[in-house]
């Protein structure tokens, strides 16, 4: 009896421990119930009453798994290659050129980038510092440093990433860094996997760069024109933007400058009369020469006498022979040296910009930027391209601020930002010094908007604007005040499962186990008779027991997961007929019941422990080389296997030890 | 009540029959697996799939016709579970999130009238895809072997070697009816994943069990019979244990017939290999695993002793 007294105690607590480890799982479910009955000012009510039960039951509670609870689940990969492009002190076409191949390279294998770069470097007779290094640096410590640079990099994406997400605002996310190039981001109850990208892979540097000179601008599109048109003559210095306006097409000005107008305004103040549309025929460049008739489709002209010479008379195979590239770019008076390119050509004046002999007439110290939406012209929709110094003035570091709000004079979605002390300063100076000229606000390399700065700006103060929504805005301002990620992140593996698939899943696997609850506890007593019965008590207690230390370790529970849960009920029942069996033979020896029942349990033991043990193996392999649901099934399996051991090897017989001793009968079947 | 009690069949003097058995189903299944091999899921391949679900029915001959007329030529495209529901994949993994956007938005156009919503969406990137299949294969090699250790502990050598052959064999088995299946009834959508990787390795730890179990009362036995021949005793262990076996196998069974019927999409294919693991598991504990041990121990003629056991003749 005291061997009893023990495992009765033993028993007892371990139940009290399950239920109270459950019981937070079963409140939140019931306060949320609960929760969803009340509307309006009873729900606020409710979740002011009960806002601390609430959290901690959430936190406490049986988390579910993505499958089960819909969500996104995202592996993302640092672009280390992207990131030696951008660090590289030289960019050649060579290192280019390697850094393209280790891309491909790496899409399907792992090995240390570094390595790869050194070996094939060498084998062109180059070295890593004359890339990364000084020249008295030696070879090691370089590669050491770029090592170290990468690690990081990765290091400071992780925290940008957990930042971003943290503000996003789902509930619960997870991240973890996996290996040394990869995170694991887990958003349940997100249904909205766009925006979850956009937050996750943009690198978010923010840079301020002015325009250049829209004369200069134009020259180098001419250079373009005639590189594409085979021609070979030198553009002109009598070429000046103010001596040909329109090019190419039918369109009038008027409906765009007004929109120009709009979309460029921002804290700096712009002047609206200059681009009225009573202005149309003076250019927004330095000069006052009025030249031309906006109506009719005028020509572009080589020399300034010959105006005559339309481009409406030449036929549409002409003017893209001559002018390929302002057939795609469009160029507007009153517009600068702004491109305006119809959305369906922007792939193609893509490509044409980064042909290496287009690339040979940009120069170094300019770069040409898409607008990041599109504006509507008689029905077209079209992109800008602008002409823009490389270098930036100021980029986001000195970002300190940023919120999204509506701009009430023009009611559109704007994320205004505060910049530190030093970098108002600079902005000031910035401001200061370029008067009537344009600065552009270029987010990962996408112009928002390249308003005109019409006088000094000392506040520190700057706004981007150019979202389609307040969604967008917001976005950009956890971006913003995120940080900027260091290196490019890829997301390499995304899941995305909805909630009613989820909702359906938890359905189907609650059924399935209490089906097969059923038929298994069924057949016991069938079969085994009261033996039988006692033995269904114990699975019972088993799966208590295994909700209990899922609870304990607050471990996920997936569908794979109530899979191993039902395979361990199969399984316990299996541990039972061990035993069970033994007792039967015994009993056909003729032997007093309770012997029959100690020589069952322990003959049947080394089975037991054997066969058990074995499953434990392939239970912990999956575990380890599995992922997300399967590592779930394998934690349940795992978990279901020890409890089960414990159940059916010392529940049932100290059971069966008391009954006998109060005289029960206890048939075997 | 009583299942199969007191049976005395010769097992072990059969066992060239059930060699034989096992032998022309894996034949079989190897053959169909080379004409016909069982498809990889995007776990291991790398692609993007998206399930879909329509307010109204759709027609899957008409959906495949609009794919492949926008740049998806053979896309695979199955329904899943009824006619609002569809199952659409591809190789492809564009940058970021341009495949499932372009589906998406094909499918926009040209359903204008029919609302779906996209209930899951799955990337995987070719790398990630190489790199489960790798781990696939160690985790079934490392348990294995994992098993084969410790049965080499427990029992002798030979046994361990024994169940590991017999293990080794279930799961060709398994893969073999998974792919004879598969050629028979296409609807059961089979495909490996990385569930059915999960059924694997559970039904390697199953089958394990089963022979074990068969193993522990041999092991008994030969202790109890000293006098007798292996083989009787090998026979006189198996029939013994044989209610038990059966019994344990057929409620673990009924228990995945349940997953396999209320189970859902996500599990059919997962209960169904595993139905197939219990069937073969107990099948090869019971025929295979002791047969493996006394040829080998005929041929060897007791080259590995038993830790300080004894040793048993070998006469026929």
């Amino acid at each position: 009896m005291k061997k009893n007294l023990a495992r009765i105690v033993l028993t007892g607590v371990f139940i009290l421990f399950a239920i109270w480890f459950i019981y937070p799982t079963y409140r939140d479910n019931q306060l949320n119930k609960e929760l969803a009955t009340k509307t309006g000012q009873d729900s606020v009510d409710f979740i002011t009453n009960y806002g601390d039960k609430l959290k901690k039951s959430r936190e406490d509670r049986i988390k579910l798994g993505l499958d089960l609870k819909g969500g996104m689940y995202v592996v993302l990969d640092v672009d280390v290659i992207k990131f030696l492009e951008d660090i590289a002190k030289k960019k050649d076409d060579i290192l280019i050129g390697i850094l393209g191949e280790l891309k491909e390279q790496t899409k399907t294998t792992d090995l240390p980038i570094i390595d790869l770069l050194v070996t094939k470097l060498n084998s062109r007779g180059l070295t890593l510092k004359s890339y990364y290094g000084g020249d008295r640096d030696d070879a090691k410590a370089v590669e050491k440093k770029l090592n170290d640079e990468i690690d990081n990099a990765i290091d400071i994406a992780v925290r940008v990433v957990r930042t971003r997400v943290d503000q996003y605002g789902v509930a619960e996310p997870q991240l973890q860094k996996i290996g040394n190039k990869r995170i694991i981001v887990e958003l349940p109850g997100v249904n909205n996997p766009d925006e979850v990208r956009k937050l996750l892979q943009g690198t978010a540097l923010l840079q301020f760069q002015l325009l250049k000179d829209p004369a200069i601008t134009y020259k180098v599109m001419q250079s373009i024109n005639k590189v594409l048109a085979g021609d070979t003559t030198q553009v002109s210095s009598n070429d000046t933007l103010k001596s040909n306006s329109l090019a190419g097409t039918k369109e009038t000005i008027k409906k765009d400058t007004t929109k120009i107008t709009k979309k460029d305004t921002a804290n700096l103040k712009s002047d609206k009369k200059e681009k009225s549309k009573t202005d149309t025929k003076k250019d927004t460049t330095k000069s006052k020469k009025d030249t031309v008739k906006n109506k009719d489709t005028s020509a572009i002209n080589t020399d300034t006498a010959s105006a005559q010479d339309s481009i409406a008379n030449m036929s549409i195979e002409e003017r893209k022979k001559k002018f390929p590239f302002f057939m795609l770019v469009k160029l507007y008076e009153g517009g600068g040296a702004d491109g305006y390119v119809e959305e369906n050509d922007k792939p193609q004046v893509d490509f044409i910009l980064k042909r290496a002999d287009v690339k040979a007439v940009i120069p170094s110290d300019m770069v040409f930027l898409w607008s990041q939406k599109t504006i509507d012209i008689e029905g077209k929709k079209y992109f800008i391209l602008y002409g823009i110094k490389k270098d930036a003035e100021l980029t986001g570091k000195v970002v300190e601020e940023a919120k999204s709000t509506i701009d009430p004079q023009t009611n559109s979605p704007v994320v205004t930002m505060g910049m530190s002390s030093e970098g108002a300063r600079e902005w000031a100076r910035i401001t200061g010094a370029n008067i009537n000229k344009r600065c552009a606000i270029v987010l990962d390399g996408i112009v928002y908007s390249a308003p005109v700065i019409k006088s000094k700006i000392t506040g520190g103060s700057s706004q981007i604007e150019g979202m389609a929504n307040i969604q967008e805005a917001k976005l950009l301002e956890i971006v913003l005040k995120a940080g900027a990620l260091p290196a490019p992140l890829k997301i390499i593996e995304e899941r995305s499962i909805g909630p009613s698939l989820g909702e359906d899943s938890i359905n189907k696997g609650l059924t399935s186990s209490m089906g097969a609850l059923l038929l298994v506890a069924l057949f016991m007593i069938v079969y085994y008779k009261f033996g039988g019965g006692v033995a269904d008590f114990a699975l019972l207690i088993n799966v208590l027991f295994v909700v209990g230390v899922m609870a304990a370790f607050k471990a996920t529970l997936t569908l794979p997961g109530i899979a191993g849960l039902i395979l361990t009920l199969g399984m316990a029942v299996d541990t039972n007929v061990l035993i069970f069996e033994r007792i039967r033979e015994e009993q056909n020896s003729g032997k007093p019941l309770r012997t029959c029942i100690d020589i069952g349990y322990k003959k049947a033991f080394s089975a037991i422990i054997d066969s058990h043990l074995t499953s434990v193996i392939t239970g912990i392999i999956l575990y380890q080389f599995g992922t997300g649901p399967i590592q779930g099934f394998a934690l349940t399996l795992l978990i279901g296997i020890v409890v089960n051991l414990f159940s059916a090897i010392v529940i049932t017989h100290f059971i069966f030890d008391i009954l006998i001793e109060k005289g029960k009968q206890i048939s075997f079947g | 009540m009583r299942i199969l009690h007191n049976t005395n069949i010769d097992f072990l003097g059969k066992r060239k029959i059930f060699y034989i058995v096992s032998v022309s189903i894996i034949i079989i299944g190897m053959i169909l697996l080379y004409l016909k091999p069982i498809p990889l899921g995007i776990d291991f391949l790398g692609g993007t799939e998206l399930q879909v679900k329509f307010a109204n029915d759709v027609n899957i001959g008409e959906i495949r016709d609009i794919m492949d007329k926008n740049d998806f030529p053979g896309m695979e495209i199955k329904s899943m579970g009824g006619p609002k529901f569809v199952l659409l994949r591809t190789p492809l993994q564009g940058e970021g999130q341009t495949v499932s956007d372009k589906i998406i938005s094909v499918l926009k156009t040209n359903f204008p009238d029919n609302t779906f919503s996209v209930e899951r969406i799955d990337k995987v990137g070719p790398k990630i895809g190489a790199e489960l299949r790798t781990k696939a294969l160690f985790a079934v090699v490392f348990s294995l072997l994992g098993i084969l250790i410790y049965l080499a502990f427990r029992f002798q050598l030979i046994y361990a070697f024994g169940a590991v052959i017999a293990l080794f064999h279930d799961v060709l088995i398994t893969v073999s009816a998974v792919a004879i299946f598969d050629a028979l009834i296409p609807s059961l959508k089979l495909e490996l994943n990385q569930t059915m990787l999960a059924a694997f390795l559970t039904l390697i730890g199953f089958s394990a069990n089963d022979t074990v179990i068969i193993f522990d009362r041999i092991r008994e036995n030969i202790k109890l019979f000293k006098n007798e021949d292996i083989q009787t005793v090998m026979n006189k262990s198996v029939n013994a244990t044989l209610s038990r076996t059966v019994i344990t196998s057929g409620t673990v069974f009924l228990t995945v017939l349940v997953l396999f019927i209320f189970g859902g999409e996500v599990l059919r294919g997962f209960s169904f290999t595993f139905g197939i693991g219990i069937i073969t598991g107990t099948y090869s504990s019971v025929f295979v695993a002791s047969s493996i041990v006394v040829d080998w121990k005929n041929r060897v003629h007791d080259k590995f002793t038993i830790k300080g056991k004894t040793k048993l003749s070998t006469a026929k």
